[in-house]
């Protein structure tokens, strides 16, 4: 057995052996390929990756499934109470409305002068609106509202001035203040009136909010990063020789990276769409009771679902996520990984 | 191809790996490396292989100076070199053709080029029926074979082996020495650190024999 393997050997290389070509003629004929060739390669490198990468995870799904899920549940908790956040803005009007500045006029202004600075103001730079309340509607609303409707009549005259509501752009303090005092300045303004108070505590609780997101956001982020830095380093233990032959035969970091790079990314990818599935799935599911309530009180509000553009950025920062995770642990891992 | 100056190697735990060892290797020559366990002959190998540095001397391999290159480009160093384990260091989960196929796709070329160097390859080894198997389904002898395909794939200028035939008995230890030779003669250096003096006499090449890291000998093979 072993004579016939040792002949056959010795009859294969013969002639190779009779080969008047130099080994390192050869090599030397490899030398200088076109920039076409490279590139051809390098898509064909990174083609491979991908379905190395696809195979892999492929081959255990619910391994892959499960890590995808832990990851969109962290992402879907930010990304899911922004979203919420938007609606409530939108169930309140607009946070702006909340921060109207009141322009009293001088009681020797009419409703045609009180009009005209209405529209004046609609076209200022940091006013999103105007409305104009005359004196007598004024009056009218004060009667239906304060029930002194009797006793309002028996006075001699309107005590009341004509308005203007000014709704602002902006809720920023600073900014409010000086739209204020630009506003005071006006021909027929008496006074203007800004409930800072109020403004500043809107200010808090806008505040407020955008730190508890931002907070939550870098904790669940950071919690993703080690979530896919763990599993990507699970992979890298079980693929250890491999990387240790690769890096013998020549494989740069690049080439050992690049496969865990795009195992990240597909991790991300898939943790984005599901994701997107669960707070679409999850909106829906609260609209109906949203809707019943809302309809209790004469509305007809309803959630707005996760409108694609949020979606698209949710998968495109999955996805970004996934593999820079992947690349903090491969980085990490890959001085450990030379050969023995 | 090979220039060892006065190179020294020192561990970190103060262990000697090496004493000042001065040799050369003319490029297409055929030689082996012995000694007892400990010689030196690994970290010899290691050295040459870029996995360690030379901590004294000057070690020259195609010109490069091993002590000075820099760590990215190394790989690019290994690609000239072929290397044969013990041990193999085939991937089990990927087929003969793959793990043959491994330095070419690190080299990027294209799949039909890869195809016919791989065919080649196994055809000098006598593997070419045995493409789509396994390591896993070969001999120990078959996987060896393997292994020297991989490392001759790319047709490397140097091709250094480390106990190449220390699991393999007699006859198989014959027929892997008989490969080397037939690559040997194609225009590769060869380099194989072995202890079995018994096979290296039989073949009458340049033998360095090494002792606690010096070097002791330097002559061809006796019978």
């Amino acid at each position: 057995m072993s004579a016939t393997r040792g002949s056959k050997v010795s009859e294969r290389v013969a002639p190779k052996a009779a080969d008047p070509q130099p080994a390192r003629k050869k090599h030397d004929d490899d030398d200088g390929p076109g920039f076409s060739m490279l590139f051809r390669a390098w898509v064909e490198a990174h083609r491979a990756s991908l379905l190395d990468s696809l195979k892999r995870l492929g081959k255990q799904p619910i391994g892959s499934f499960f890590t995808c899920l832990v990851m969109a549940v962290a992402l879907s908790l930010p990304m899911g109470l922004s979203l919420l956040l938007n609606n409530v803005e939108r169930l309140g009007g607009s946070w702006q409305r909340a921060a109207q500045i009141s322009l009293y006029l001088q009681l020797d202004a009419d409703s045609s002068q009180g009009e005209q600075l209405s529209n004046q103001i609609k076209g200022m730079a940091g006013v999103a609106d105007a409305e104009f309340i005359s004196r007598e509607k004024a009056l009218e609303e004060f009667q239906q509202q304060s029930g002194l409707g009797e006793a309002l009549k028996e006075l001699p005259d309107n005590p009341l001035p004509g308005v203007v509501l000014v709704t602002p752009n902006e809720v920023d303090k600073a900014t409010l203040e000086a739209l204020r005092e630009r506003l005071s300045e006006l021909p027929k303004v008496q006074q203007a009136q800004l409930d800072l108070v109020w403004v500043e505590r809107l200010a808090a609780i806008l505040k407020l909010g955008d730190r508890f997101v931002f907070g939550l956001t870098v904790l669940l982020v950071s919690a993703l990063l080690l979530v896919i830095g763990n599993t990507i380093r699970l992979h890298i233990e079980n693929r250890r020789i491999e990387i240790e032959v690769i890096k013998l035969v020549g494989g740069t970091d690049s080439y050992v990276r690049r496969p865990f790079l795009y195992m990240g990314a597909l991790y991300g990818f898939g943790a984005g769409v599901l994701s997107w599935g669960v707070l679409a799935f999850g909106l829906n599911w609260l609209n109906d009771a949203v809707v019943g309530l809302a309809g209790l009180y004469g509305s007809s509000f309803a959630l707005a679902g996760v409108p694609v553009a949020d979606g698209l950025s949710l998968l495109l920062g999955a996805v970004l996520l996934g593999y820079i995770g992947a690349w903090i642990a491969v980085a990490r891992h890959l001085r450990e990984l030379s050969p023995k | 191809m090979i220039r060892f100056e006065q190179v020294g190697k020192r561990y970190p735990n103060g262990h000697v790996g090496l004493h000042e060892l001065s040799f050369r290797v003319r490029r297409g020559e055929f030689l082996f490396v012995t000694g007892h366990s400990g010689a030196g002959k690994s970290t010899l190998l290691r050295l040459l292989l870029a996995m360690e540095r030379p901590t004294t001397g000057k070690l020259l391999l195609a010109g490069q100076d091993l002590g000075q290159i820099s760590n990215a480009q190394i790989p690019f160093l290994r690609r000239q070199i072929g290397v044969v384990f013990q041990n193999h260091q085939l991937l089990f989960d990927r087929t003969v053709f793959n793990n043959v196929a491994l330095p070419l796709q690190i080299l990027g070329l294209s799949k039909p080029e890869i195809a016919k160097r791989v065919d080649s390859a196994l055809e000098r080894v006598a593997l070419s029926d045995k493409t789509d198997l396994y390591p896993g389904d070969l001999s120990t002898g078959q996987q060896q074979r393997v292994g020297i395909a991989r490392a001759i794939v790319h047709r490397p200028a140097l091709l250094l082996a480390d106990e190449p035939t220390g699991n393999l008995d007699p006859r198989l230890a014959a027929e892997i020495m008989g490969v080397f030779e037939d690559i040997n003669r194609l225009g590769t250096s060869v380099l194989i650190a072995s202890h079995d003096l018994a096979l290296i006499a039989r073949m009458r090449h340049r033998m360095l024999t090494l002792q606690r890291g010096r070097l002791i000998g330097d002559g061809e093979a006796a019978q």
